[in-house]
């Protein structure tokens, strides 16, 4: 099992991380943030294989695919 | 929601003393971004792979929406130079010291209208960097004006009844200026380019890999439009037919051993201090 994790304040809502998706495993939400962009948000996270597409063609890193063993953070801070 | 956050932000800096870094400058969509993404990925596989040290690698780019890529958000030694003279500035820097591991990213303006004769002279010198075009057709950052590489018949502010001349081929002219590594992929194509992006840094020599990217902004349509028409537009280099017909190949078009400038003028060095050179 993965979870689909959006960095909001990254994201500027392109689209392209639900169009690489094999399984239409995230979705648009439809709903437009303060800077006026439609963000993606999980649709069935069970069809998700852990390709890991989205992440790598998300061009702003604003996706992070975290599997249920590997449950380390990354810091997002810089020191 | 996990908090976990992308794995290349490990190379990127996120705070500045004046605030937060990211997100990026660039505008939603952009193939940039993308391609950047793509080459973290290429320089993580390597500093894993290879132990090589980070303090080896530096990005260098000159002027243009692809050259903010460098020095302003990444963790790694990196120049963000002159407007078409980034590879000229590598080359200094490789002479000085030829351990450096260079990646250049340059845009098709950049590369092959204001510094075309430095691009030109780089892969006749063969000289051991990579250079990542980012090739979206037009000068993004000045208002999507009509370039050396946008396609016949497009219009562009500066081309508003269609663009008459015949774009650039860039991997063609690489080829016959003499680089040893010449590959063309897409931001569509992300495992491809990232294959590609890590052969690149690791052969010794000039490799010139160019991503075809999307602009958005100024061809004004969605991303994900535009990330169906680079799939749709190219073929791979094999595919004769399709290329007679019209369509872009992507590929490897050459991968040669040759000897680099460092190793020839190292040889000579050596040459100069054997006992029988007096």
């Amino acid at each position: 099992m993965y979870t689909f994790c959006l960095n909001p304040s990254y994201c500027k809502g392109c689209g392209i991380c639900i169009e690489v998706c094999p399984k239409s495993a995230i979705k648009s939400s439809g709903r437009i943030d303060a800077k006026g962009h439609e963000l993606p948000e999980e649709q069935d996270m069970t069809r998700c294989t852990g390709c890991k597409l989205c992440e790598i063609v998300c061009p702003d890193f604003a996706i992070a695919i975290a599997s249920e063993e590997s449950t380390e953070e990354v810091p997002n801070e810089e020191k | 929601m996990s908090t976990s956050a992308h794995p290349m932000l490990k190379y990127l800096k996120t705070q500045a003393p004046t605030g937060p870094r990211l997100p990026l400058i660039l505008c939603p969509g952009c193939g940039a971004g993308q391609v950047l993404n793509y080459t973290l990925h290429a320089v993580d596989r390597i500093l894993e792979e290879d132990n090589w040290p980070k303090e080896h690698f530096v990005f260098i780019s000159g002027v243009g929406c692809s050259s903010r890529l460098t020095s302003h958000y990444l963790q790694f030694d990196s120049g963000w130079t002159l407007h078409g003279r980034s590879l000229a500035i590598a080359t200094g820097a490789l002479l000085a010291n030829p351990r450096l591991k260079i990646i250049v990213f340059t845009g098709d303006g950049d590369a092959a209208a204001i510094g075309g004769n430095h691009f030109i002279h780089a892969c006749r010198r063969n000289l051991n960097m990579t250079i990542i075009c980012i090739n979206n057709g037009l000068y993004g950052m000045t208002g999507g004006q009509v370039a050396p590489t946008t396609e016949l018949g497009e219009t562009t502010p500066t081309t508003p009844h269609g663009n008459v001349e015949d774009p650039f081929d860039l991997c063609r002219l690489a080829e016959t200026a003499g680089a040893p590594y010449v590959a063309r992929w897409t931001t569509a194509h992300p495992r491809q380019a990232i294959k590609t992006i890590t052969k690149g840094i690791r052969k010794n020599g000039t490799a010139f890999i160019e991503i075809l990217s999307q602009c958005p902004v100024h061809k004004k349509t969605a991303p994900v439009e535009l990330f169906r028409r680079l799939r749709e537009i190219t073929v791979s280099k094999k595919d004769t037919d399709a290329i007679a017909a019209g369509k872009i190949p992507l590929g490897e078009f050459c991968n040669l051993d040759k000897s680099d400038w460092i190793a020839r003028y190292q040889q000579i060095i050596e040459n100069a201090r054997s006992p029988e050179a007096d």
